[in-house]
């Protein structure tokens, strides 16, 4: 393939150029030192938060190349793995690669929505580097929307709801109620002192499968199975499954891989907690 | 069933659903002004699935149909609200997840340990049967809602 000629508006001095196979299309001027040590900083930046809060691989692509780019570089070659990622970005004749690990922390999506919606932003001119990096701070230290009660009031109506879903009588629905809401505020505090993913898993699955096979114990209505089966759901690894899913019919077969084996853990963890608890309990389940 | 006592099963689906997928975006913490769209993809899904079964389809096939749906609201509505796609498509999935049939394939697992060659076999048999459920409308879901992506948006390779 011919290499395609850099116009008179770069400052890069032609001869320079010669075997530079892969000139992109529309070539801008050449950042310097700081603007490409700047962007590549920022757009790793924003990757980051998208990727440790439950965004799925190509919009993690998308977003890191769009707002390099719109920030000034040529082009932007990026590898999400699950646990880091890898950035080279191009200006001119010039490139810069980065390497950040990405610990995953939950999932956030008033972050993944934030971050995302500056993408518009930085495109249309509104942000620019300092701009972008100040909303970038701005929404890494962003708190929870919603007060801790309140999720754990609402988790414990989602399961609730799913258990009448799934035909439980009244006196199930409130225990199936109790069950995921006491459950959910064990697991925040789990979270909160940063145990091991999978043991907050167990535990919270072994409390909420221990208050319904309790239940289940006093005769508190009818359908057992449908308490014990819906008071864990707050577990469910949806958003990991999701992705998977995603990642996996788009191609980007080692995130989708490690994010289904992730989701599939959960399960078992799930499984675990739950069994422990009807062990216990002396509950057949049936 | 009549046309009212199906319309009262739907209304009554679509509370609970919609119920299921707001406290999980509670749980995410999708931000407030997406809250509606939310209980919408969540209650539209579920409730379509239940219409196509009690028009007689398997779970499997209405689950298809039904988080296809939701695909296509997620786009909709994520366009309206500048939202990323995924906020709308896991909370429509959310109330679909088969909690019930993983549980019993779990249950039906756990009995085979404990039981002779002999009457494991009904408990294998069992567990499998939920197991199989589960993964179909497991991957239903997954592939419902990634449909409208692979259909609408393909984009063209850079060389």
């Amino acid at each position: 393939m011919p290499s395609r000629p850099l116009d008179s508006a770069s400052q890069v001095d032609p001869e320079r150029l010669a075997g530079y196979e892969r000139a992109p299309a529309d070539v801008k001027p050449q950042l310097s030192y700081e603007a490409l040590r700047d962007i590549i900083d920022l757009s790793l930046w924003a990757g980051q938060l998208l990727l440790q809060h439950g965004a799925d691989t190509q919009m993690v692509e998308e977003t890191i190349h769009r707002l390099g780019t719109a920030l000034g570089c040529n082009w932007l070659d990026i590898l999400v793995s699950p646990n880091a990622l890898v950035i080279t970005a191009h200006s001119g004749i010039e490139f810069r690669t980065k390497v950040r690990r990405v610990v995953s922390l939950g999932v956030n999506m008033a972050i993944v929505t934030e971050v995302s919606r500056l993408r518009l932003r930085v495109e249309s001119g509104e942000l620019d580097r300092v701009g972008l990096r100040a909303e970038l701070k701005r929404i890494s230290e962003s708190r929870s929307h919603y007060n801790r009660w309140v999720v754990v009031g609402m988790v414990g109506l989602a399961c609730a709801a799913f258990s009448r879903l799934s035909g439980a009588d009244w006196p199930s629905f409130s225990l199936t109620f109790l069950a995921a809401a006491t459950a959910m505020f064990v697991r925040q505090e789990l979270n909160h002192r940063q145990f091991n993913l999978f043991l907050v898993v167990v535990v919270t699955a072994f409390i909420a499968g221990a208050i319904a096979c309790l239940g289940i114990v006093l005769q508190i209505g009818a359908q057992a199975q449908v308490a014990l089966a819906s008071s864990v759901l707050l577990l469910v690894p949806g958003v990991p499954l999701i992705n998977s899913a995603e990642d996996l019919i788009k191609g980007h077969f080692v995130t989708g891989i490690v994010r289904g084996v992730t989701g599939g853990i959960i399960a078992l963890c799930i499984a675990l907690g739950l069994v422990l608890a009807m062990f216990i309990f002396g509950v057949s389940g049936l | 069933m009549n046309a009212a006592e199906l319309l009262w099963l739907l209304a009554r689906d679509a509370f609970w659903s919609g119920l299921a997928a707001l406290g999980f975006a509670v749980l995410f913490n999708v931000p407030r002004g997406l809250l509606p769209g939310c209980v919408l993809a969540g209650a539209a899904g579920h409730a379509t699935r239940t219409l196509l079964m009690s028009a007689g389809l398997s779970i499997e096939l209405s689950t298809l149909f039904a988080a296809t749906l939701v695909g296509v609201a997620a786009q909709w509505l994520s366009r309206r609200t500048d939202s990323p796609t995924a906020i709308f498509g896991v909370a429509g999935a959310i109330p679909m997840v088969p909690g019930v049939y993983a549980y019993q394939t779990m249950i039906g697992l756990l009995g085979v340990a404990s039981a002779t060659p002999e009457t494991g076999i009904a408990l294998l048999a069992e567990a499998g049967t939920y197991a199989v459920k589960t993964a179909l409308i497991l991957s239903a879901i997954a592939m419902g809602i990634a449909a409208p992506t692979l259909l609408f948006q393909r984009p063209r390779p850079v060389n």
